[in-house]
């Protein structure tokens, strides 16, 4: 286990890419979390398949590299597996949005406490830039050369309607602000989901560099008409509007582990299943 | 001595509580029962049917001839009474639809009195189950209303009822089992309904999650962080977790797979039994990698093979896939025997939140559990695979991996597996055959060959169209076996016409 969490493995992504900020993010807010005692053993992540996921093979922590669309299940087992670990799932759109769309909505349901990031750069970038559910309508790409016919999907929106008690939005390239919010995210007790805008080098450049757009929200709404009204400001469709970032909604609700008093137990005694004694 | 008599009405008006009535005052009396129940997918109304055989001697099917109904609706002995022997009886529900509720209990009552048992044992059997005066004056009323046509005396033998949903359950429970994810799908319900009420006396974890897909990738997490982890599922499930079975064989995260098969491609006639599943539990899933795949043939294989696959996930890293069906998961087994001791499950591998950094991959991994696409590596991996199966072949011969039935010195060689083994064992008591049964279908035995090559005739016995497991052995021995006694209408064998039809292809 090195001291910095970095790994010996080639790094891969596109010269330029975001994904390069995303791990730097990462890295600095769990090495800030491990100062104030969170245990580096006790980190574990997911990832699905897709560019992004190769933060995996650059992330010093245990965990799974496992199947596109099924980051959110396999953390939760992780998660379920020892109540102690804290679990970072990171996906990609295609991943959470597509593929797995379904484990989205219902993590809300869950509440396991566990964070997801989602790199959106609003294509599926390792597959050669097909549409994602968040690209924008019109968007010509190999698959789709008339260029793709539905409205993109709102994941701010579907998070708040799926009871998610934790949503945030971030901006790729500023390290600091999603420093900050994964911290908070991992420290929430609870599901926490982290929309991350992310640009593509390769495909789809049309959505590409929208940071003179956004802006940074002061506190969690106080409702959830206020944050469906924020999250309205961008349709991730025209190129006009506002694109608020931070923390949308923050709530206190009963976790996965508090549900079960078997988790409980195992949380209370700072145990996983091996070393429970029946 | 043998008895087959069917139990009938609507689904809804309470069957099963005859059949437990009487099979548990059969059992008390040290009488053999096989139950097999028959339902349709239907929560109020249709006709169910229990057929209870009952013997003296250890039995595990049921036959086609009748000696009996017992009736909650007309509609009962009209589907069921051309079956009926010469000297049969019926119990009409005409006289006792006073007890409304407790017609079933009125019913188990009077069959009682015609079996012959004495009226005290079947006071103390509903006080032991039901203790209520309606019940009680209804076994009564029902006791009385018949005269006694059959004589059975108490015998000696200590006998206990079991399903194959139990049996797995216990098996499961018997090997330290930490959470069982499950999606909702029969016949392999009845086991998480099962572990959902025994989790907490066990201290286990019972989860029903979204979906199938949901099911197997968390149960892979869950089994990284260091738990003892089943699931369990019927085929349509079974085919949504292979992606996630695949990702087992290249992670090497030890996980247990209880496939329970029903009848026919898609959704098929759910609650009916097939033996068609053999060929996704041996291939499910893409890639090459290795896998165990075991078939018990009754509840107590089924509580000992559950034990072997959580021993040989955790000791091999593997996928072990517990095959059932509807047949063996829903029938009620009685047995004289008892389980072997289970094997304690040790977790040695390094799991997170210990100070080492435990990385499981999707992707062909280094050492370290990097990606990699070198094809040194590659070759390495693949071949690393193989020899772990190599290494699970030479575990496997430790256990029981087949069985042999009936006349041992036969060259009439039968071969089965799974629930099928019941009807085969009792339909070849007076036969001259010899019954190979196989349990352990991944790895398979090599002595199966050896037993093929020295018969005379052979005969494939199976609940399918196409004969998988006889595919399997012409795969793995060269022989192909010529006849084959095939059936495939959901329904199981019944040991006396499959005896009539082994009679056949021998003679
Ligand atoms: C079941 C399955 N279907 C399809 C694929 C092929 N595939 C790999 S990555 C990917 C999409 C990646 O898009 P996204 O999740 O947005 O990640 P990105 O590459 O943009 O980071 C697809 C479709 C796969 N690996 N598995």
């Amino acid at each position: 286990m090195t001291q910095e969490l970095r790994t010996d493995s080639p790094v891969t992504w596109c010269p330029g890419c975001p994904n390069f900020i995303i791990l730097e993010s990462a890295r600095k807010a769990l090495l800030n979390l491990i100062k104030q005692g969170y245990k580096r053993e006790n980190f574990a992540m997911t990832v699905g398949i897709g560019c992004h996921a190769k933060i995996f093979d650059y992330l010093d922590i245990s965990g799974i590299y496992g199947l596109h669309g099924r980051t959110i299940p396999t953390a939760m087992g992780i998660k379920i597996g020892n109540p102690n670990l804290t679990v970072l799932a990171f996906a990609g759109d295609g991943d959470t949005y597509a593929e797995g769309i379904g484990h989205f909505v219902h993590a809300g349901r869950y509440n396991t406490d566990m964070t997801l990031m989602v790199h959106d750069n609003q294509t599926f970038s390792l597959t050669t830039g097909q549409g994602s559910p968040t690209s924008q309508e019109n968007y010509k790409n190999k698959a789709e050369p008339l260029g793709k016919s539905t409205p993109p999907l709102n994941p701010i929106k579907l998070a708040l309607s799926s009871e998610i008690s934790f949503i945030a939005r971030c901006n790729a390239r500023d390290i600091t602000h999603t420093q900050e919010v994964l911290e908070k995210a991992i420290t929430h007790k609870g599901f926490s989901f982290i929309e991350i805008i992310q640009d593509c080098t390769s495909f789809n450049l049309d959505v590409n560099k929208r940071d003179k757009d956004m802006y940074q929200l002061n506190s969690p709404c106080k409702t959830k008409d206020q944050a469906l009204k924020l999250a309205d400001e961008f349709d991730y469709n025209i190129r006009k509007g506002k694109i608020p970032l931070g923390i949308f909604w923050q709530e206190n609700k009963k976790t996965l582990t508090e549900e079960w008093p078997q988790l409980s137990n195992l949380k209370k005694k700072g145990i996983g299943w091996k070393d429970l004694k029946r | 001595m043998r008895l087959n008599i069917v139990i009938g009405g609507k689904a809804g008006q309470g069957i099963n509580k005859v059949s437990e009535i009487v099979s548990q005052t059969l059992t008390n009396q040290g009488y053999f029962t096989f139950n097999y129940r028959d339902y349709p997918s239907i929560i109020r109304g249709g006709h169910n049917f229990n057929i209870l055989s009952i013997s003296d001697k250890k039995i595990e099917s049921h036959e086609s001839k009748l000696d009996g109904i017992v009736a909650m609706d007309d509609n009962t002995i009209k589907v069921h009474e051309k079956a009926l022997k010469k000297d049969s009886f019926v119990i009409k529900p005409d006289n006792f639809l006073e007890f409304g509720r407790n017609l079933n209990v009125a019913l188990a009552g009077a069959l009682i009195k015609i079996l012959g048992i004495d009226k005290k044992i079947l006071i103390e059997e509903i006080k032991e189950q039901l203790n209520n005066p309606e019940s009680l004056k209804a076994a009564e009323k029902g006791y009385e209303s018949q005269t006694k046509k059959f004589d059975l005396k108490k015998l000696n033998n200590k006998i206990t009822i079991l399903s194959g949903s139990k049996a797995v359950t216990q098996g499961a429970i018997n090997s330290g089992i930490d959470i069982y994810f499950a999606y909702p799908m029969t016949p392999a319900t009845p086991v998480l309904h099962e572990l959902a009420s025994e989790q907490l006396k066990h201290n286990c974890l019972v989860f029903q999650n979204e979906n199938e897909i949901a099911v197997a990738n968390a149960a892979l997490g869950a089994s990284f962080s260091g738990a003892k982890v089943m699931v369990g599922t019927s085929g349509g499930g079974y085919d949504l977790m292979t992606e996630a079975l695949s990702l087992q064989g290249m992670t090497e995260i030890p996980l247990v797979v209880y496939l329970a098969s029903r009848a026919g491609p898609a959704t098929g006639i759910p609650t009916y039994t097939m033996q068609n599943d053999l060929g996704i539990a041996l291939y499910g899933g893409h890639g090459e990698f290795p896998r165990v795949v075991i078939a018990p043939g009754n509840p107590i294989e089924a509580i000992e093979i559950t034990n072997h696959a959580f021993y040989l996930a955790e000791k091999f890293n593997t996928a072990s896939i517990i095959l059932s069906d509807k047949h063996l998961a829903e029938s009620e087994f009685s047995s004289e025997e008892k389980p072997s001791k289970p094997l304690k499950i040790k977790i040695e591998r390094p799991i997170p939140g210990e100070k080492k950094v435990v990385k499981a991959s999707s992707y062909e991994s280094d050492k370290y559990g990097y990606s990699t696409e070198d094809p040194f590596l590659a070759k390495k991996n693949a071949d690393e695979r193989i020899k772990r199966y190599e290494e699970i072949k030479k575990e496997c011969k430790k256990f029981e991996m087949i069985k042999f039935h009936g006349k041992k010195d036969s060259k009439n060689l039968i071969i089965g597996w799974g629930s099928t083994s019941g009807a085969i064992k009792d339909a070849i008591q007076d036969l001259d055959a010899k019954f190979l049964q196989v349990l352990y279908l991944k790895p398979l035995s090599d002595e199966i060959k050896e037993q093929m090559q020295k018969a005379k005739k052979i005969i494939l016995v199976e609940g399918n169209v196409t004969g998988q497991l006889g595919r399997l052995l012409r795969e793995k021995t060269g022989i192909s076996i010529k006849n084959r006694i095939l059936k495939y209408d959901g329904r199981p064998f019944r040991s006396d016409e499959l005896k009539e039809e082994i009679r056949e292809v021998l003679e």
